[in-house]
């Protein structure tokens, strides 16, 4: 632990970096995903091929990805930011359309017919409704890009990744942990304020 | 009352009415004006609409469900708020009591009870209602079935009701449209079917043969009874 | 003065974003690859440029030799330490060279010509790939040259860094150079942690660089490339040619520098690195001090 008390102040900056990035990295994914989560629940036939893409894009390994990405964007956030939404496509377009399409159809059917607009539709009836399964997926995909977003250090972003893997490198365990522990403490922490979302938004409904 | 068995075509004769569903061919005039022109949008908002699952808003209170029409149409608050205890009321709600309950606090019957409320909330000079009594117990549907038919003499809007529930048609109905197969067997009053009914389809819907033959067999023992 | 909330979003969005790109103004932007050896010379160049009153700027740890080439070809970033053969084989995709002179020429022509990058002289340090085994392991099985691992290969257990399994100039290339190199199982790890799995016994040979500090320390043996099938590995500065053009002095100072790094002198850097945890900015500092006043 002498590495994490001997370099708080840094470690601190660099933890704000890493939680930087994941924030830009979800807001640009979900940005991405929303359009064709919805088209996906709208038109069963395009789901197929929407999935297909998503499922490409999470296989490629990411270092190849960020590289491709700097040759583009340059240094810095802006291909870490790539690489984390598209690696989140994979998980929020597939929860997107599934949250959709379990809206119960009666209460769609009512808002049609009562003479909601599709937009008044969408947001007065659809989103409430899909709100708990949409945030249990938002929960998942920021987990999972905490633990991408080490890659930042392998373009200059910053973020905690740089003392993980030169701690890794010359087994300076201390300086593994000072990237590590903190990177975890923002895993546990987010996935459980998100629970406490999801709990609550459920509990609206049932 | 559009009366007939599963498949006929009268739940998408109905939502013709209010443009859920597109005819492929002829017109549907409301008030001598023709749907097709107006915006179905609008359109809906003066049409009210009980479907047989409710769907009433499970993440809304009771108030703000019935509030929805109202709403849309940009009400001003106080009026809302005096409407919804007007027709929890109506529906025979105790609007103290039921105001700011959740849809799954209530009964089958309670929730119908309210999404009919929430289909007059706007006074809409029309209410099409898709067998709405369908899913809830016999007892249930006889007390709302009660409660439509004062509802009904007590406002002046046109209802037009689908059931396959010939009972319930011969209960409630001012008129009924017969159908099969997309066909209109015929459309009168209760009174003239029975009496004079159009096609032998019809005859055995409303059981007319059983009737006569049961109506032949107590004159003929009565007869017996004579002598 | 009320902020709404969209309007604080875009301040956080922009104190994120802005720091990153900021222009250099007359910096000289120093990075590195992501390895202790590459940091530590990196951090001795911006060293030795700041001891000569140049401004500089660092983004050390890069990811990967073609995050650093496109960064640079980007003008990300404007000097970082390559590798001769890294160059040669990895970058151009040209066959192996054994003369480290011609090696130097040719690729310090092409950098000019397709990327405006300029190679500065070379320093003696030739940090090259190897294979490495234990000295028990080596004596029991008499391997010493890569020839005979060819052959024997399929009785070994490889543990690699990723890039070895894809680079052109590794697993690859040995294969289609020496015949045989069918492991009978290769497995990767992060850089420095495939000697882990040979002092654990789960591998038998391990990739290895020839300035490593483990060599020395875990008592290894490194397998003589009989048919030279490795080119030159030297260190050299590579520099935008803009930058240079707006910072001549570039040339002459780490001119100074380049000499100095050999081989002895590479592997206590990695030794200090590795086994006593000091910080690669230290190291470099502790070099600039005594060698460069």
């Amino acid at each position: 632990m002498s590495y994490l008390t001997a370099h708080a102040g840094q470690i601190a900056q660099l933890t704000l970096q890493h939680l930087g990035l994941v924030l830009g990295g979800l807001a640009v994914a979900i940005a991405i995903a929303a359009p064709f989560g919805i088209l996906a629940a709208r038109v069963p036939r395009a789901g197929t091929p929407i999935f297909s893409v998503t499922g490409i894009l999470y296989v490629i390994p990411s270092l190849a990805l960020l590289a491709v990405a700097v040759q583009y964007l340059g240094l810095g956030p802006a291909p870490v930011i790539f690489v984390l939404a598209a690696y989140a496509q994979f998980i929020l377009v597939r929860n997107i359309a599934t949250a959709l399409a379990n809206v119960p159809a009666a209460q769609l059917d009512a808002a049609r017919g009562l003479g909601m607009s599709p937009s008044q539709q969408f947001w007065r009836v659809e989103l409430p409704q899909a709100a708990p399964v949409l945030i249990g997926g938002l929960r998942l995909a920021t987990v999972a890009l905490i633990a991408i977003a080490t890659l930042g250090g392998y373009v200059g972003a910053g973020g905690l990744g740089d003392d993980i893997f030169l701690g890794l490198q010359r087994k300076y365990i201390d300086q593994t942990l000072a990237g590590s522990i903190p990177a975890a403490a923002l895993a546990v922490i987010v996935d459980a304020l998100f629970r406490l979302l999801e709990r609550s938004s459920r509990a609206r409904l049932e | 009352m559009l009366l007939g068995p599963s498949g006929c075509g009268k739940s998408t004769l109905l939502r013709s009415v209010n443009r859920l569903v597109v005819p492929q061919s002829g017109t549907v005039y409301l008030d001598s004006e023709d749907t097709a022109e107006v915006d179905p949008v609008q359109l809906r908002r003066r049409i009210g609409y009980v479907i047989q699952a409710v769907g009433l808003f499970s993440h809304m209170t009771v108030a703000d469900n019935i509030a929805v029409v109202p709403s849309l149409l940009q009400w001003d608050r106080a009026r809302i708020a005096a409407r919804v205890d007007e027709l929890l009321d109506l529906v025979g709600l105790d609007a103290k009591r039921y105001r700011k309950r959740y849809p799954r606090e209530l009964s089958g019957g309670e929730q119908q009870r309210v999404g009919v409320a929430r289909a007059l909330a706007a006074q809409p000079p029309v209410l099409l209602m898709d067998e709405p009594f369908g899913a809830v117990d016999a007892i249930v549907r006889a007390s709302l079935q009660d409660e439509i038919a004062r509802i009904a003499q007590h406002l002046h809007t046109t209802i037009l009701f689908v059931t396959h529930d010939v009972n319930e048609a011969l209960r409630l109905a001012e008129r009924i449209v017969v159908m099969r197969d997309g066909r209109v067997e015929q459309y009168d009053t209760p009174l003239q079917i029975v009496s004079n009914p159009a096609t032998p389809y019809v005859r055995q819907l409303f059981a007319l043969d059983e009737e006569e033959r049961r109506f032949d067999s107590l004159r003929a023992s009565l007869a017996q009874r004579k002598t | 003065m009320t902020v709404t909330r969209k309007e604080s979003l875009a301040l956080i969005g922009a104190a994120l974003v802005l720091p990153k790109c900021s222009g250099s103004g007359n910096a000289v932007r120093v990075a590195s690859k992501n390895f202790g050896e590459n940091i530590i010379i990196a951090e001795i160049y911006a060293a030795a440029l700041e001891r000569a009153g140049i401004p500089v700027q660092r983004r050390m740890n890069l990811g990967s030799t073609q995050i650093a080439t496109a960064a640079m070809v980007r003008g990300d970033i404007d000097l970082y330490p390559e590798y001769t053969g890294t160059g040669l084989i990895d970058v151009l995709h040209l066959a192996p060279m054994r003369d480290p002179n011609k090696l130097f020429e040719t690729v310090k022509a092409a950098y000019a010509h397709k990327y405006h990058l300029t190679w500065l002289a070379p320093s003696p340090v030739n940090d090259s790939q190897g294979l490495a085994l234990t000295q028990a392991l080596a004596k029991r099985l008499n391997l010493r040259t890569l020839s005979q691992c060819a052959l024997a290969a399929p009785k070994l257990r490889l543990a690699a860094i990723p890039e070895f399994v894809t680079r052109a100039d590794a697993l690859p290339g040995l294969r289609k150079f020496y015949g045989g190199f069918a492991f009978a199982d290769v497995r990767t790890f992060a850089i420095g942690l495939q000697y882990d799995a040979l002092g654990r016994g789960d591998a038998d040979v391990a990739t290895a660089f020839t300035t490593d500090s483990q060599i020395d320390t875990d008592r290894l043996v490194l397998l003589r490339d009989d048919r030279h099938f490795w080119p030159p590995y030297n260190i050299a500065p590579v520099v935008r040619d803009a930058a240079l053009r707006a910072q001549p002095q570039i040339a002459r100072v780490l001119g100074r520098v380049s000499p100095l790094l050999t081989d002895p002198v590479v592997r206590r850097f990695n030794y200090a690195f590795n086994v006593q945890k000091a910080d690669p900015a230290d190291i470099a500092q502790q070099f600039v001090k005594e060698h460069l006043s």
